[in-house]
């Protein structure tokens, strides 16, 4: 299940708002009306949470997080960091990174078990991300280009790549990731993913330009079709498994 | 961007789903047309401007053009004035043109509509192709030529001709140079009189060209004056209007002259009795009597200026027939300039008869003549005859009177009608000239005007009876065939009837094909052939074709009158497939 949003007129939603399997975070807006999609969609499952790094709204490149903890960057002021601590439930840990990349939805890009990043961040970054997101970390590339958060997108269940990435990088990442990857865009084309969109194993939010076809293959690949997690595959209509078959024929 | 080696993955078209290699905007080309408009910034409307005079469009910048309706000249000037179309876009990227038709559209509703189609790359490896129409409003606006040719004054520049004679032989002759060299380009109008000619010139280059051409084929004087129309102190601008004199040398082909001893001694001590045979830049004088020839510059002549003992007019033109010739020996006289061999061997001993003597007496005269290796016994020629005549010169009359003058000077053979005396003479020559369309200004009394015209009419009789005798002469103008030519030419062509000594007669070879003569746009079309070579003044071809005639004959495409409503003023882009392209580019060798 996709929604279409945009904050404040732009489609770049992944850099207003960040989501994770166990929390969202959204930038403050003028209007709430931002919140209140994330709200009402999410609301029942995982705290939706106001916040701001270092004083700027853009949370969603700023930060990085999976179900486990969230990475802020050194910007982030004490006030913002015991906000998020307060606000995020317990299990889930903050932690500050002094990264000299500090936009580090730009250069991460992961899910509960594994993350990709930049190949230019510090040992000691890639260890803290290990540590506290739990995950096995990757220095990797998608399709040339280096920031791996805003060019490639995935949950537990699939992920999405930038569109030039070929085959043989698509085959590789995927089995780094252990989950089928597509090469896909939203936003009427557009190949940032990371900023076009947010997703969890659930649901996914996306630009407000987002054709149905980009938004059917992201829930495709995503497996958001037929709701709730845990039950992908057997409530999916057949025409959907179908696209899904049809896009893996054309990548395999 | 470009990830090197690998294979591209396939994306699907963001729009429509379908799989395509990934490009900037992720979407197929048929998506992309439906979302962009290759005419973009450029225009649909525009204005063209046409002379309701002369038919001529307005190129740019003051320039016209003669064009018919539906043809390739005007779709230029068309695509000349689209806005936009020869622009590139913001990116740099050209929109192209690659295909423009007509529209049919009703003959006065002036418009011109036509219907592009241009292609643009819009991303790497797109082009889309779009069609569209462009609807021209005409409006009328005067070209200059017509402007100044309806204004009253308009003229900047004068050139008045004039040459002090009784006849305009040589106004007939400079006529024909003047056509031959196209020397009358650029003037608003001209005009005769019975004395000269006008020529009016919009500037002062046009006129002072003109004069230079004058200056090359006649021996003139020019005075100029100028005359303050208005002057404007603060921008320093003045506005004259130039009035050119030129006057033309009296002394015309076959002038008999009486040359002072002096100038006489000068020009290679030469007879001081002499001819004039031509009339260039210089006057050629000849003594026919020995062929020795002269030359007099122009300068010359106005420093001390010769009047002709006799002026060639058909009042003393006596006919004269050829009953005898004897060859000449020229003994060598070393005081005088000897005549080049050529002259001399055209020198011969004419034994001759006026022809009115024939049958009343037996006089029989016995002289050398310059033109003499052309006649034969029987053929006529005029001359002057000195006998009865008398001088206003006192020097040649008593010259003539102590008998030092010979009794007959043989100017010229008679050819043709006009040598057997038949009426219809003028009718049975082979060649017509082209005449210049100049506005004649005629006496005000009608009988007066009548004589003028008479005499005109004589004068150009004279002036063919020259040219057909003058291979010299004929260089200088194009003749042209009439169909007394034509007929003789279906018959086989043989028109050297006799003579094969005359190198001065008119050949058929020398003559030109079809003379247009322009009756005006009113007259039936139907007989005139056509002539494309004409200039602008040429003939309209207006109503004369079928819509859409013309076009296919430039290979323009044309859309008719049915289906002219059919079209639609903007059709949305389509991909234009580029498949194969790469291959058409490349160079194949064979071995």
């Amino acid at each position: 299940m996709a929604t279409r949003t945009s904050f404040e007129n732009s489609n770049e939603i992944g850099v207003f708002s960040a989501l994770t399997n166990s929390y969202c975070l959204t930038g403050v807006g003028k209007s709430e009306n931002f919140y209140s999609v994330f709200e009402s969609e999410l609301s029942d499952h995982i705290p939706v949470i106001h916040a701001t790094v270092g004083g700027c709204r853009f949370v969603g490149r700023t930060t990085v997080g999976n179900r486990r903890g969230l990475l802020v960057p050194s910007t982030t002021t004490d006030q913002e960091l015991q906000h998020l601590r307060n606000s995020l439930p317990d299990h889930v840990v903050v932690q500050r990174i002094e990264e000299r990349l500090s936009a580090l939805g730009n250069i991460v890009a992961c899910n509960d078990h594994v993350a990709l990043v930049h190949p230019d961040v510090d040992r000691e970054t890639e260890d803290v991300i290990s540590d506290v997101l739990g995950v096995e970390v990757f220095r990797q590339t998608v399709a040339g280009q280096a920031l791996v958060g805003s060019y490639s997108k995935f949950t537990n269940q699939g992920g999405m790549v930038h569109p030039r990435t070929t085959v043989e990088d698509i085959e590789e990442l995927s089995s780094l990731l252990q989950v089928p990857l597509v090469a896909g865009t939203v936003n009427r084309g557009s190949d940032v993913l990371g900023g076009g969109m947010v997703v969890n194993d659930w649901t996914a939010f996306v630009g407000l330009d987002t054709t149905s076809t980009e938004i059917s293959v992201i829930e495709s690949i995503f497996k958001l079709s037929s709701g709730r997690q845990g039950n992908s595959g057997t409530g999916q209509s057949s025409i959907v498994t179908d696209m899904r078959s049809s896009l893996i024929d054309q990548l395999s | 961007m470009e990830v090197s080696g690998g294979t591209m993955v396939n994306v699907l078209c963001c729009m429509c789903g379908i799989p395509i290699a990934p490009n900037a905007s992720n979407s197929c080309p048929s998506c992309l047309a439906s979302k962009s408009d290759v005419t973009k910034g450029i225009s649909t409307e525009a204005t063209l401007h046409q002379c309701r005079g002369c038919q001529r469009w307005h190129i740019d910048a003051g320039k016209w053009m003669a064009c018919d309706l539906e043809s390739r000249e005007l779709m230029t000037i068309c695509l000349k004035n689209v806005n936009g179309l020869n622009k590139s876009g913001v990116n740099g990227e050209a929109t192209r043109l690659v295909d423009a038709g007509w529209i049919w559209t009703e003959p006065h509703s002036m418009r011109l509509k036509i219907r592009l189609t241009v292609q643009k790359e819009v991303q790497s490896g797109t082009i889309l192709q779009q069609s569209f129409v462009v609807v021209f409003v005409v409006r009328n606006q005067q070209c200059i030529e017509c402007q100044a040719e309806f204004r009253q004054g308009s003229w900047k520049s004068l050139v008045q001709v004039r040459q002090r004679v009784g006849h305009k032989r040589t106004f007939l002759y400079l006529e024909q140079l003047i056509l031959k060299h196209g020397a009358h380009r650029g003037t608003l109008s001209i005009e005769t009189f019975r004395d000269g000619m006008d020529f009016y010139f919009p500037d002062k280059g046009k006129a002072a060209r003109f004069i230079t051409f004058l200056e090359n084929v006649v021996p003139i004087k020019t005075k100029s004056s100028k005359k303050l129309i208005g002057t404007d102190d603060k921008s320093n601008i003045t506005n004259y209007k130039y009035t050119n004199l030129v006057e033309i040398c009296p002394l015309c082909k076959e002038d008999l002259l009486y040359l002072p001893a002096k100038t006489a001694r000068n020009m290679g001590n030469i007879s001081r009795l002499v001819l004039v045979k031509n009339i260039t830049s210089l006057i050629h004088l000849i003594d026919p009597l020995s062929g020795q020839t002269a030359q007099m510059s122009a300068e010359a002549y106005w420093r001390d200026p010769i009047r002709p003992v006799i002026t060639a007019a058909r009042s003393r033109f006596v006919r004269y027939i050829v009953l005898g010739k004897d060859p000449v020996i020229v003994e060598r006289n070393v005081s005088k300039k000897s005549a080049t061999r050529r002259n001399k061997a055209k020198l011969a001993a004419l034994t001759v008869a006026k022809e009115d003597d024939l049958g009343i007496n037996d006089v029989q005269i016995e002289e050398r003549s310059h033109v003499g290796y052309l006649m034969k016994s029987g053929d006529t020629a005029v001359g002057y005859d000195l006998t009865d005549v008398q001088f206003v010169d006192d020097e040649a009359e008593e010259a003539r009177a102590a008998g030092k003058f010979p009794d007959v000077i043989i100017l010229r053979k008679l050819y043709g009608g006009v040598a057997t005396n038949e009426v219809d003479a003028a009718k049975q020559r082979m060649f017509k000239l082209q005449r210049l369309d100049a506005d004649k200004v005629e006496a005000e009394k009608s009988k007066k005007a009548q004589k003028d015209q008479e005499n005109d009419d004589m004068d150009e009789e004279d002036f063919l009876r020259e040219v057909e005798a003058d291979k010299e002469m004929r260089l200088n103008m194009n003749l042209y065939k009439t169909e007394v030519a034509m007929k003789k030419e279906e018959e086989g062509g043989k028109n050297n009837n006799d003579n094969d000594d005359d190198d001065q007669q008119v050949r058929l070879d020398e003559l030109l094909d079809g003379l247009v003569l322009d009756d005006g746009p009113d007259k039936d079309m139907g007989e005139v052939e056509l002539n494309e070579d004409l200039p602008w003044g040429g003939i309209d071809t207006f109503g004369m074709m079928e819509e859409g005639e013309k076009a296919a004959k430039d290979g323009i495409a044309y859309t008719g009158r049915e289906d002219a409503r059919n079209v639609k003023d903007k059709e949305s882009a389509m991909p234009v497939s580029t498949f194969g392209q790469q291959f058409m580019d490349k160079k194949f060798t064979f071995k």
